[in-house]
């Protein structure tokens, strides 16, 4: 058939001598084919130096990898939940985003300005040194530093001094009563020597006192930590964790059938779920979760600064439907910021259910009756900005097609993370749809509905103003007494599910999926990893 | 003296071109929307911090006075520090260049394995069954995107037969299946440029001469056919091969292979405005270094070249 054998073009091509004319062979082939060799065979040796899974580690899949750990930089969720099997802060939260005792044992209120605490003694850093009340002040002060470039530095803003009492005693003096800072005492502690060198910018390989020690941090590839041995709290099971960057979902979930990878949380499309939980060796754990999702609303923009055109898109949205149908029903239709698992959640406020009808009535009360009945002309259009994520776009494409039946023209812009978020910050938009991650303090009211927290000041995104939530959260902030915040912010939340600065829409579901050799962990309902210091490998 | 006047006069072009690149990033960076201080401090940091900040990292002053204190450490080949990490960009540049080197060199090696066999095979006997196969397959491989091929090699050898790894870089294993991700689109394109050049040059005057002098045939395809039809597969070779470094950004994140693809990525999405522009510089230069060693090919395979110069 053929003119010549093929397996002899292979044979002459790696033997035969050709002749001196024949050099166009060599570069087309032999050359090229010699120095990819040579190339895949120094790829082999540095390859090969990278290690294994050690044994007793376990290795959790991450969508992203965390920019610094350094917990007076780290701001990304993934390094707070990372940070958490690393440093110990004064204190820890419970899962209802209660304040409790940590590396502080306990903690005293002289007056409503002045918080002592007192450490436990046995915390040791990676270099084996205690950690000490100078170790706590060098981290707050650091943060503090007016040099610094800590992201944090505004949230320690109320704080006037930090003051070492004795090694085991440190206080903190604040300008003005304020409740919220107990949320600031979650800061991971770093040793005071190692912030020396380097006291205004992020430490590569921050050493903490945590259940494991950081041994390897490679930027967007993996963190490797291993078990403090002499951790006071436990000597955690595990010999230790590797945390490795899968950015692409498929591969994940392909990491998790073929057993490479451990646990991956929130990191699995809900539309996969479904050949998850057909695998035997795999096991899937749900447990609510307190990411907000919303839809914001520029309330300086008309026809969007009306209350009941806000009400008649709230009305307007089926939100059962999209947490049944697109998220797989791992997500709680939310009736505001706070959770129901949170020590101030308040459930009797006003909520929207999905009704057409009644929007279409608040819509033609407003003043924007339908040009042509159920004809393809709209009341109004609205542009609603969102990222590239394939989910939010999808979310997008429902909302739209919802609105449009109570007839609200809805145009989505889809963009890159930078310029998405640029122009929510600079109020470029009439709708967008976010979220609120890690919400701990009720103060978050505050920050989001208080009219002197607008942009580039706070996070009141929406230029919302009302005088009376103004008077409750700033009453709520400068009060130390727990019942008292409670019914405070228990009328916040009524008023703000009545005047709806933003949509509230639902409460996103943590997910992890694991293998089943991993035993004891449990899901944190902020998503940390904090669970991990008692968890076990089975081996079977 | 001639070669070595050629390779100067490449070198001398190639300047003006990185230095463009240079540019043309700066300028685009800085151009596009989000602003690193805000992504740093975070967005409720007060106007004095920032401007703060923007003094420290020179930001606040005017673009010309910025570009110029670039160019300048850049002279030094000082590249900076990531604005996040703090890190130095040229150790982060270090610690992930030769992982994308790597995924490259494996690309170019499935492809030159893959494409010259067949090629020159497809060649020999056109129209024929392994021709029709040839084609055929080179078209599959070349309309198969990276992100729908990688999964189905991970699910073929990694899942249901369990010869290769999923993902990452522990090993020469991990390297097999991207590279032969990365690797398939670059073999269907020199297959079918190689079969078509060589086509050309069969039907040659100079080759029916040969054939009737009693060359052989795999002699006749090999030796006087072949290097004549080198170089355009050598051009093609040669973009291809640059192109590996910016294709590679979909390979890399589907393997998690910890490339500069996926480095220069996350530079762009957090605007770390120093390791963006180490980043682009170190593809650019990479580039310009592999079209001057196309142009030096040429050189070697037609003498021709190497005189008119």
């Amino acid at each position: 058939m053929f003119p010549f054998p093929l397996p002899c073009i292979a044979t002459r091509l790696a033997t035969e001598k050709l002749p001196r004319h024949a050099s166009a062979v060599n570069f087309l082939f032999r050359l090229p084919l010699r120095v990819a060799v040579v190339l895949v065979a120094w790829a082999c040796v540095a390859c090969n130096s990278a290690p294994a899974t050690p044994p007793g580690y376990v290795v959790v899949g991450l969508e992203n990898g965390p920019l610094t750990l350094d917990p007076r930089f780290a701001t990304d969720a993934t390094a707070a939940q990372i940070g958490d099997l690393l440093f110990d802060g004064l204190t820890r939260v419970d899962r209802q985003s209660r304040r409790l005792p940590h590396l502080a044992a306990s903690w005293d209120t002289p007056d409503d300005r002045t918080y002592v605490f007192h450490l436990q003694p046995g915390f040791r850093f990676a270099d084996g040194q205690p950690v000490t009340a100078t170790d706590v002040q060098a981290t707050y002060d650091s943060v503090r530093d007016a040099r610094s470039q800590s992201p944090k530095r505004q949230a320690l803003e109320p704080i006037e001094a930090v003051d070492v009492l004795d090694p085991l005693t440190v206080r903190f003096r604040l300008r003005e009563p304020f409740a919220p800072f107990m949320e600031e005492t979650g800061l991971g502690t770093l040793s005071a020597r190692q912030i020396a060198t380097a006291p205004t910018r992020p430490l590569v390989t921050p050493l903490g006192s945590g259940p494991f020690h950081l041994t390897e941090f490679s930027l967007d590839e993996r963190v490797v930590a291993a078990r403090n041995d002499t951790y006071p709290l436990g000597r955690p099971r595990l010999a230790g964790v590797i945390f490795k960057v899968v950015p692409d979902a498929v591969t994940r979930l392909l990491e998790l059938r073929r057993g490479s990878l451990d646990l991956v949380q929130n990191g699995i499309e809900p539309d996969a779920l479904g050949w998850v939980r057909q695998q035997s060796d795999l096991l899937v754990l749900t447990s609510p979760g307190t990411t907000f999702q919303y839809i914001g609303i520029n309330l300086q923009d008309s026809p969007l600064n009306d209350v009941r055109v806000r009400r008649a898109i709230a009305h307007g949205i089926d939100r059962d439907a999209i947490v049944a149908t697109i998220l797989k029903g791992l997500a709680t239709v939310a009736t505001g910021l706070l959770p129901p698992t949170h020590w101030a959640y308040n459930p009797h406020v006003t909520t929207y259910a999905y009704n057409p009808k009644r929007a279409k009535v608040l819509l033609d009360r407003a003043g924007y009756p339908d040009p042509d009945g159920d004809g393809p002309r709209p009341r109004f259009h609205l542009s609603y900005k969102t990222t590239t994520v394939e989910l939010r776009r999808r979310i997008g494409e429902v909302l739209q097609e919802q609105l449009a039946q109570i007839g609200i023209a809805l145009d989505i812009r889809s963009y890159e993370w930078a310029t998405f978020y640029n122009d929510i910050r600079k109020g470029n938009f009439q709708l967008y749809s976010l979220a609120w991650v890690g919400i701990e303090d009720p103060d978050i009211y505050f920050q989001t509905c208080h009219s002197s927290q607008v942009p580039p000041l706070g996070n009141n995104r929406g230029y919302f103003h009302e005088d009376t939530i103004d008077q409750l959260t700033e009453a709520a902030r400068h009060t130390a007494d727990v019942d008292e915040r409670r019914r405070l912010y228990a009328e916040v939340q009524r008023r703000v599910a009545q005047l709806l600065p933003v949509i509230p829409l639902w409460w996103t579901t943590n997910v992890a999926v694991m293998n089943r050799r991993l035993q004891g962990y449990e899901i944190h309902p902020n998503a940390s990893y904090v669970s991990l210091r008692t968890a076990w490998i089975e081996e079977r | 003296m001639v070669m070595r006047r050629y390779l100067l006069s490449r070198l001398f072009l190639a300047v003006p071109t990185v230095f463009g690149v240079v540019t043309l990033v700066f300028l685009l960076i800085h151009l596009v929307p989000g602003d690193p201080v805000d992504v740093m401090l975070g967005e409720t940091a007060r106007a004095a911090d920032k401007v703060r900040l923007r003094h420290q990292l020179g930001l606040d002053r005017p673009l010309p006075i910025q570009y110029a204190r670039y160019l300048r450490r850049l002279a030094r080949a000082d590249l900076g520090r990531s604005l996040h990490s703090g890190r130095p960009v040229r150790r982060m540049i270090v610690a992930r260049y030769p992982a994308t080197l790597e995924l490259a060199a494996g690309a170019l090696f499935f492809a030159v394995l893959l494409a010259a066999p067949l090629g020159i095979a497809a060649a020999a006997r056109p129209n024929s069954l392994l021709d029709a196969l040839c084609r055929g397959g080179a078209l599959v491989g070349a309309a198969l995107p990276n992100f729908w091929l990688g999964p189905l090699l991970i699910l073929m050898f990694a899942i249901a037969v369990e010869w290769a790894p999923v993902s990452g870089r522990d090993g020469l294993a991990h390297l097999v299946l991207p590279a032969l991700t990365l690797g398939m689109g670059m073999a269907a394109v020199l297959i079918r440029m190689l079969r078509a050049t060589l086509l050309e040059r069969l039907g040659d005057d100079y080759i029916r001469t040969a054939r009737a002098k009693g060359a052989s045939e795999p002699r006749v395809v090999l030796t006087h056919a072949l290097r004549n039809a080198v170089l355009p597969v050598v051009t093609v070779l040669g973009l291809q091969a640059g192109g590996l470094l910016a294709g590679a950004i979909i390979t890399e994140t589907v393997f998690a292979w910890p490339g500069i693809g996926r480095l220069t990525l996350l530079a762009i999405q957090t605007r770390d405005y120093p390791l963006v522009q180490g980043c682009m510089l170190v593809i650019a230069l990479t580039y310009v270094l592999i079209n001057l060693c196309t142009d030096l090919l040429y050189g070697a395979i037609d003498p021709r070249l190497r005189t008119r110069q």
